[in-house]
């Protein structure tokens, strides 16, 4: 094998200009690939990572998502009351009832309206959520007209800085903080006391509460205990899979979209390799005779061509994933479809990702240098001998 | 063109290569001419969309409903000419998947509003004599298998408008007179649903019609004059600019689709590049014969720019027969929610074949001038 081997890479530097000119192709498609799959990762991790596993919400029976949930005032003390919802340190029970409404502002970018949440919370919210960390500012006080502002959303829309007044709700609200959450959705948002919003928003109720659990495996009692109670018409659903189905509407037409370009792409990759490929046989079909009459059976001379195209494809592929890796942490935004409202996330390339990439680039190589690696097998040696 | 048949022996020399190139070269024009088809549907919406209409929401999100009343005043701004109003249903068909848009509508002054809503006029009364009645685009109807008359269900999907389910009974199939609105739609009585509404004679939005295109942005400006100050303070602009705004909610597309696009060309330039300075080096020694019959170094580079542009021009029109044929909404299945009718046009078609003849010319170039300049002596010494 090494002989061979030897030969098949030594015969690749020999052919360099082509061989880096279908290098370049599949690298190409891998980069595009590894590209568009970064858009939908980012944005699945944007709402995976606002779940928490010790959280559970509550929303509506049969709600899909916030907006369209409704919890009443007086079901929250009976919430705040079961056994399994941690308390502070100052033995109040973490549980934020909230209330999620749209808002437009205009972006940065271009200054076209874009639909912006707005959430009120309640005051245990940052002990519940416990990966918001204030960059600047400081939190909001409850009882007053004051807000954070998510890290993103600060970027992107226009007037949300801090010290800055925010006109929504026929009135205006003064952004004291502005906080990072793990590059949550909640970056995306705008955050205030919850008593406040539902007056200014004329709702007369929460949408959903959100809580922490005692501890993780407590979430079974609770859903049952939710379940059972008839005062509550609600449904309790873990923080995490929640989140990570409001992402799938959107996060899956994302995937379909980059899995149709990238497809169609590789297809033309694919016969680029091939073209290669043939030529490479055709080129050096005496030596394949040659390989041949020492005795080197059909199958190695297969799988000697077909590693060559493999490797070929492989030197693409990382390439391609090199070219992509500079997108990696790109801030971008697109409107989820189940809030109705823009999502502001980073381009994220992970290592299985790239893995992804690479299998995919040799897969190309492997798809491309098969027809032609039989050919390569099929070539009689005594006419092979003959050719100059 | 006395080298036409030259070029076409050329590219005919290793049949399995001009297939693989061409092949490529297809697929680049079919994936291009597909984008450019989808990235069309959007702009024909806001192009079809009407300079004259103007869409009033509320300043704070289209989310959020105002009064009634605030239609009436509307109607009573110097030159508006007619106001209609719709609210957002946001109802479930059978399964939250079964997207679509479904609006609570004044039937008279909506159909008045939209003649772009084509009905005939026994549906048209049907529809507006019949509470319960709805008028449903021709899109979703053959998607979902409807037909005039047919109940069907939809359970509502936003807080206010209760639990409970809403029949509906079919009046009218409609379909799209223009891109200003799609097929893909219901429409029902207002009434209906504000009977049931917690918060009675609240609406979405307001449409109205102004007199004079020209004075739309002042009328715009008298509109949410009137409600400055007020609890539901408004915002107006003109449909045309309402649908730019909501399709760039949907995220750049034009940059999105556009790198897309991008990288689709050079992916390609590499692919048949590669091939056409295969296929020179191939025939050094025949490019040295010829040149030493007295062909000029021009000619030869032409005739291999040739062969890029025929063997290209084949794959690009391939491949953007191909986009014709199968790539529209229907035949993909992706119909519905916020993505409007597509299909290739004629100019997608003529800008996919354009750009695969500019492909093949970029391809060509490298090897031609390769070959134009090759050195004579050198190239006849040379065993191939």
């Amino acid at each position: 094998m090494g002989l061979i081997a030897n030969y098949n890479l030594r015969s690749m530097v020999v052919r360099k200009g082509t061989a880096a000119m279908t290098a370049g192709g599949i690298a190409m498609v891998v980069a595009v690939f590894v590209m568009t799959m970064a858009i939908a990762q980012g944005f699945r991790g944007a709402l995976v990572a606002s779940g928490s596993n010790e959280n559970a919400i509550l929303l509506r029976k049969g709600a899909t998502s916030e907006t369209v949930s409704a919890v009443l005032k007086s079901q929250l003390p009976l919430i705040e009351a079961m056994p399994q919802v941690a308390r502070g340190a100052d033995g109040r029970p973490l549980a934020s009832p909230e209330l999620v409404v749209i808002i437009s502002l205009p972006r940065n970018s271009d200054g076209n309206p874009a639909n912006v949440p707005v959430r009120g919370v309640g005051p245990k919210a940052f002990e519940v959520r416990n990966t918001i960390r204030f960059v600047e500012g400081r939190r909001f006080s409850a009882g007053t007209r004051e807000i954070n502002v998510g890290r993103q959303a600060v970027n992107r829309f226009r007037g949300v800085t801090l010290g800055s007044d925010v006109k929504f709700g026929s009135a205006a609200w003064k952004v004291v903080g502005i906080f990072t959450a793990d590059d949550a959705s909640f970056e995306s948002e705008l955050w205030g006391d919850v008593d406040l919003m539902m007056p200014a928003f004329q709702r007369n109720g929460y949408q959903s509460t959100t809580l922490k659990l005692v501890e993780p495996s407590a979430f079974e009692s609770l859903a049952a205990a939710v379940g059972g109670d008839p005062r509550l018409d609600l449904k309790a659903y873990p923080e995490r899979d929640y989140y990570e189905g409001q992402s799938e509407t959107t996060g899956t037409l994302m995937r379909i979209f980059a899995t149709f370009v990238t497809a169609i792409l590789s297809i033309g990759a694919v016969f680029g390799a091939m073209n290669t490929m043939y030529a490479a046989v055709a080129y050096r079909t005496r030596e394949i005779g040659t390989l041949r009459a020492l005795g080197f059976s059909r199958v190695r001379i297969i799988a000697a061509f077909l590693a060559e195209s493999m490797a070929l494809a492989f030197v693409g592929g990382v390439i391609g994933c090199i070219l992509a890796l500079p997108v990696h942490g790109i801030s971008t935004g697109a409107m989820n479809m189940t809030s109705f409202s823009e999502l502001a996330f980073k381009f994220r390339i992970t290592p299985a990702l790239l893995g992804a990439g690479l299998v995919f680039s040799v897969l190309m190589g492997a798809v491309g240098g098969l027809l032609p690696a039989l050919r390569a097998a099929r070539i009689p040696v005594a006419r092979a001998l003959r050719e100059i | 063109m006395k080298f036409a048949s030259l070029v076409l022996k050329s590219a005919r020399r290793s049949k399995r290569r001009t297939a693989l190139t061409m092949m490529s070269v297809a697929v680049a024009v079919f994936l291009f001419a597909s984008l450019r088809a989808i990235l069309d549907g959007f702009d024909a919406v806001s192009a079809a969309s009407s300079a004259t209409r103007l869409v009033t929401i509320r300043s704070t999100s289209m989310i959020f409903s105002m009064p009634r009343s605030h239609g009436e005043a509307i109607r009573a701004t110097p030159g508006v000419r007619d106001i209609t109003w719709a609210n957002w249903f946001g109802g479930i068909y059978k399964d939250p998947k079964n997207f679509f848009g479904q609006f609570a509508v004044d039937p008279e002054s909506y159909l008045r509003m939209y003649p772009e809503i084509v009905l005939s006029p026994e549906e048209k009364t049907a529809f507006i004599e019949d509470r319960t009645g709805c008028i449903v685009g021709d899109g979703i109807a053959k998607k979902y298998g409807w037909k005039l008359g047919d109940q069907i269900v939809l359970q509502p999907g936003i807080p206010v408008y209760g639990s409970q389910d809403f029949p509906f009974t079919i009046r009218g199939i409609y379909h799209a007179g223009s891109s200003a609105v799609d097929n893909q739609s219901m429409m029902f009585q207002w009434k209906y649903a504000d009977e049931r509404s917690i918060q009675k004679g609240e609406i979405g939005w307001i449409v109205s019609q102004v007199a004079d295109p020209a004075r739309a942005v002042q009328v715009a400006h008298a509109i949410d004059q009137q409600f400055a100050n007020s609890p539901n303070e408004t915002k107006t602009d003109t449909e045309q600019a309402f649908s730019a705004q909501f399709a760039s909610m949907l995220g750049n597309l034009n940059v999105l689709l556009g790198s897309v696009a991008l990288a689709v060309v050079i992916t390609t330039l590499f692919v048949a590049g590669n091939t056409m300075a295969m296929s020179v080096r191939e025939r050094t020694t025949e490019i040295a014969v010829m040149r030493t019959l007295g062909f000029p170094a021009a000619t030869i580079f032409l005739l291999v720019v040739g062969e890029g542009i025929v063997v290209a021009g084949i794959g690009g029109l391939a491949g953007a027969a191909f986009a014709r044929a199968i790539v529209n909404g229907e035949t993909l299945g992706i119909t519905g929610g916020f993505i409007p009718a597509f299909g290739v046009s004629n100019a997608n078609f003529g800008v996919g074949f354009a750009l695969s003849l500019l492909l093949g010319v970029l391809a060509a170039v490298i090897p031609a001038s390769m070959a134009s300049r090759l050195k004579i002596v050198d190239a006849l010494r040379r065993v191939a």
